[in-house]
């Protein structure tokens, strides 16, 4: 063993994953692996028709054929109904139903056949008759305001869901010398972590529990959520998250098949699974963003930024789902990014469309606002003559100005905007210069913004309408061995959790890393998570947690080992294997020694009770906020559109970095997917509501040939506000991607870059603009 | 009306496995769940992601578009299959490790197998001859970039061996 002395041994350490050995052998447990004895299997009969009713449903053909044991209809499900962990103002339902006949999009989930093979059910599936009454499709945000507009409900009076307004409202109307307004369009995009959902459920009747294997970010949560859909006490009811390959949003709540599978298992008493194909993806996992921003950028003759305003347009799909308008919520909170401005504000619109309900992904909400923003940084800067860079830096908060409270009321902490801005344009600027003589209009583009990470203090989170708490807990054991286990409410789904969190407790307590093991992900042994792992928040918040617990644990071992060695505390170290009297390495006492006299319960310290665990909850005093500054470098070819981006930069600033190559790899990844929705992902919806992309061949995953050379260097400016000094950092590389790419693609088509708007930026796109430009 | 089942035997990882399925089991539901060898993984059944892919007498597949009975009497290499008997990872398995070119893992039995048969074929890629050569597999979570950095390690791990 290492030995290792107290203090930062791990902390920024490019510690090797401890999930990997698993990974790279196969031995991952994911749940489509997970096979119980004399498990059914279950599909989903989803609507083909966009907007109606189900005026016959019929399952007598399916239930007679070979091997079907169930079909689900919405009769048998008739009460059950799942929740939303956030409601807007205004928002009339603060749930939604598992199954109903109301039909308001196309793959809304109609029935489950269950059957004794994955074949079996889907050949039946076919065989349920159904008969549908049809009304009109309603495709598209602004479609769904405009007169005469089909109401998806009618009781209603209108599809508008909620409207309100944050920061200033007067920013619209700002008189200044300078005024950039545009139009912008963020595509809807769908998650697509590579592993689809799936679900194992299995009730036992002698037990009255149920138990839940399930590709999830929020165990807890699910297990909340399906209990009250369910109507079985939360005691009841063991979500165990398994191995999860990939997330990005799409698996923080349970959907509805969950709970269908669920109920299918409590009416057969066997095990049924349900795992999702990749076309039910598309129409039956949330997708994100899809928006329309009015974006409108007041400034003084010298480039001084005096208003910011956005109307943001967002198309909820069929119903405000688990997080509904949320999202635009965030755009409008995240509006002002790094900058001052006299006013900033927003105007937030959400509708309903006979589309797939919207929620999470990976950024949520900021990508599309910083889109709005730094687009219209550039035009502004374009039509003014100045740099865009030296327009960004004349407008920035400066590091003396922390805490600074934001127009739309945001409290950043820390950050020197500035810095990381300047060494990106650096690290532009010293890139190989020779340009290709292929007569491809080439250019580079910046984006900044501020992240919202580290969500949150539990009584704001009420405040903003969402239905959970923001703390984590954390429970530190050592074992009679002298090993550590850490179990913690966050999980893991690839971004490296119980690394990162076996590095810091590793740390805490000076003790080799190989000594620690990190467990989460089964409620029945993980502390409760009201969130679990989403928005940026496991390390900062649930890493805060692990480092109180621990050390407290080590202020335990300590007490204990001053007492064998009738030394105080401080003049003790705890060093790998031993605790030791600083300076005298003869009077020394092992961990083990103290671990087993602690699970004994003897030779402790007068008052001190037996074991050796500690738990702490934190509940954080703010939100923590990081930063990022990126640059992209494209070349556009004039023949086709296409465009390729030649170069990549991101500087970014997650405080204290614990594990440096983890968070490279997290940036990379999310500037990937936000590389392709500026350029290829789009689910799109035929004018009938049926939609276009089902498959991967339409769907436009950026491959390896797409996906440029990243260069990312971190700055640390460490949180004030978390122990440990962490800031969030999973969503950073989504949120500036587009923009970035967005701004490049304009720089290097100036005569038409005021049409450069809309994501993605399709070759046929490109094409059509520089045609017309 | 019960379907009909065929005895459908293939080597694999270099042992005799069987099994009697119906004609129309996929190679890739075969060995994830007839065979239990659950590492190759299934991410989207129409040919595209790539995490399914397997070697089958050496030449990666995809074995969601692949039917058992198709692969029957051949030799099939899995995840399972790729170390050294003794257990130990191979210098593709240690390379992705090494380089930080997995996250979730989801993918990466797939583009394991890729890049088993990628590097036999061309020990010393180029950086084109590698970006062509994983391209059919994707992956969510890395921005491949680490990916193609684990296939170059790979490739000198492998040098270092010879």
């Amino acid at each position: 063993m290492t030995d290792v002395t107290q203090g930062n041994a791990y902390v920024g350490a490019r510690a090797p994953r401890v999930e990997d050995g698993r990974f790279v052998t196969g031995a991952g447990r994911f749940v489509a692996g997970v096979r119980l004895p004399g498990m059914l299997h279950a599909t989903v009969v989803r609507s083909p028709i966009a907007h109606g009713a189900v005026t016959r449903c019929d399952p007598d053909a399916a239930l007679a054929a070979p091997g079907v044991r169930a079909v689900l209809t919405p009769r048998d499900a008739a009460t059950l109904r799942l929740p939303c962990i956030s409601t807007a103002p205004g928002q009339r339902e603060a749930s939604y139903p598992v199954l109903t006949e109301e039909i308001r999009y196309v793959g809304q989930p109609l029935a489950l056949v269950v059957a004794e093979s994955a074949a079996a059910a889907e050949d039946a599936a076919d065989l349920v008759e159904l008969d549908f009454s049809e009304r009109p499709a309603l495709v598209g945000a602004e479609a769904a305001l405009a007169t005469g507009a089909p109401l998806l409900y009618p009781e209603w009076g209108t599809n508008l869901v909620s409207e309100f307004v944050v920061g200033d409202a007067d920013a619209a109307a700002a008189m200044a010398d300078h005024v950039v307004e545009l139009t912008l369009r963020l595509g809807r995009v769908a998650p697509c972590p590579m592993e689809p959902r799936g679900t194992v459920a299995t009730w036992e009747p002698a037990r009255g529990e149920l138990t839940v294997w399930t590709s999830t970010q929020a165990p807890h949560l699910a297990r909340d959520h399906l209990a009250g859909a369910l109507g079985i006490g939360c005691d009841r009811v063991r979500v165990i998250g398994c191995d999860v390959g990939g997330g990005f949003g799409a698996k923080e709540h349970p959907y509805p098949e969950e709970v269908l599978a669920c109920l299918a298992t409590r009416r057969l008493g066997r095990p049924v699974t349900w795992i999702e194909r990749r076309g039910e993806h598309f129409t039956s996992t949330l997708p994100a963003r899809d928006a329309v921003h009015r974006g409108r950028l007041a400034l003084d003759a010298d480039g001084r930024f005096i208003a910011l305003y956005a109307d943001i347009l967002s198309d909820l799909g069929a119903y405000p789902a688990s997080v509904g308008v949320n999202p635009a919520a965030v755009s409008a909170l995240m509006l002002p990014g790094p900058y001052h401005f006299d006013q900033a504000g927003a105007k937030v619109r959400a509708v309903v469309t006979t589309t797939t309900p919207i929620g999470s992904f990976r950024g949520f909400g900021q990508p599309e606002i910083t889109w709005t923003r730094e687009r219209l940084i550039d035009e502004a800067a374009r039509g003014l003559g100045l740099d865009p860079v030296e327009l960004r830096l004349r407008n920035m908060i400066r590091p003396a100005e922390f805490p600074y409270p934001s127009r739309t009321r945001q409290s950043y902490d820390s950050g020197d905007y500035a810095a990381a801005l300047e060494l990106v344009r650096d690290r532009v600027a010293a890139r190989a210069a020779a340009t290709p003589r292929d007569g491809k209009p080439r250019g580079v583009g910046f984006a900044c913004h501020v992240e919202h990470t580290g969500m949150g203090p539990s009584a704001e989170m009420e405040a903003a309408g969402i239905n959970a708490g923001g703390f984590e807990i954390a429970v530190v054991r050592m074992e009679p061995d002298a090993s550590i286990v850490v179990s913690s409410g966050v999980c893991g789904m690839g971004q490296g959790i119980e690394t990162t969190l076996a590095q810091l407790a590793a740390d805490r307590l000076a003790v080799p890393m190989d000594r620690v093991k990190v467990v989460f992900g089964d409620t029945a042994y993980a502390p409760y998570s009201g969130l679990g792992s989403i928005a940026s928040r496991s390390l900062t918040v649930g890493g805060a947690a692990l480092i109180g617990a621990a050390d407290r644990l080590r202020r335990r071992i300590l007490a204990i080992a001053a007492h064998r060695l009738e030394a105080t505390p401080g003049d003790l170290e705890i060093t790998g294997a031993a605790v030791r009297v600083k300076g005298d390495p003869a009077a020394a006492i092992t961990l083990a020694d103290i671990a087993a006299a602690a699970w004994r319960g003897r030779d402790l310290p007068d008052g001190m009770s037996p074991g050796l665990e500690e738990r702490e909850v934190y509940d954080p005093p703010a939100n923590v906020y990081g930063y990022a500054a990126h640059a992209a470098a494209v070349a556009v070819d004039p023949d086709t559109g296409k465009i390729e981006i030649e170069g990549y930069w991101a500087v970014t600033d997650c405080g204290v970095v614990v594990n440096p190559t983890i968070v490279e790899g997290q940036l990379h990844g999310g500037i990937v997917q936000g590389i392709g929705m500026a350029l290829t992902e789009e689910i799109a919806y035929a004018p009938d509501g049926q939609p276009l992309t089902t498959t991967f061949m339409d769907y436009l995953l950026p491959s390896s040939p797409e996906s440029p050379p990243i260069e990312v260097e971190l700055i640390q400016v460490p949180s004030p506000v978390t122990p440990g000094g962490m800031k969030g950092v999973g969503e950073s590389g989504v949120i500036s991607a587009p923009a970035a790419v967005g701004n490049a693609v304009a720089a290097a088509l100036p005569h038409v870059a005021g049409r450069i708007t809309a994501t993605p930026l399709t070759p046929y796109a490109i094409w059509s603009v520089s045609r017309d430009g | 009306m019960t379907e009909e089942r065929l005895d459908v035997e293939m080597t694999v990882n270099g042992v005799p496995r069987g099994a009697r399925v119906p004609a129309r089991r996929l190679l890739s539901d075969f060995l994830r769940h007839d065979l239990g060898l659950t590492g190759t993984h299934v991410g989207c059944e129409h040919g595209v992601c790539g995490c399914c892919t397997v070697l089958l007498d050496g030449e990666p597949v995809r074995s969601c578009l692949m039917f058992a009975v198709g692969a029957a009497g051949h030799a099939v290499t899995t995840v399972e299959g790729l170390a050294a008997p003794g257990g130990s990872p191979s210098p593709v398995q240690r390379a992705f490790a090494e380089c930080h070119a997995l996250q979730c893992g989801f993918c990466t039995p797939g583009f394991l197998c890729t890049v088993t048969a990628l590097l036999r074929d061309r020990p010393r890629p180029t950086d084109d001859e590698v970006m062509a050569g994983i391209s059919g597999n994707l992956c969510r979570c890395t921005g491949y970039q680490n990916i193609v950095k684990a296939v170059h390690r790979a490739s000198e791990l492998m040098a270092e061996a010879e």
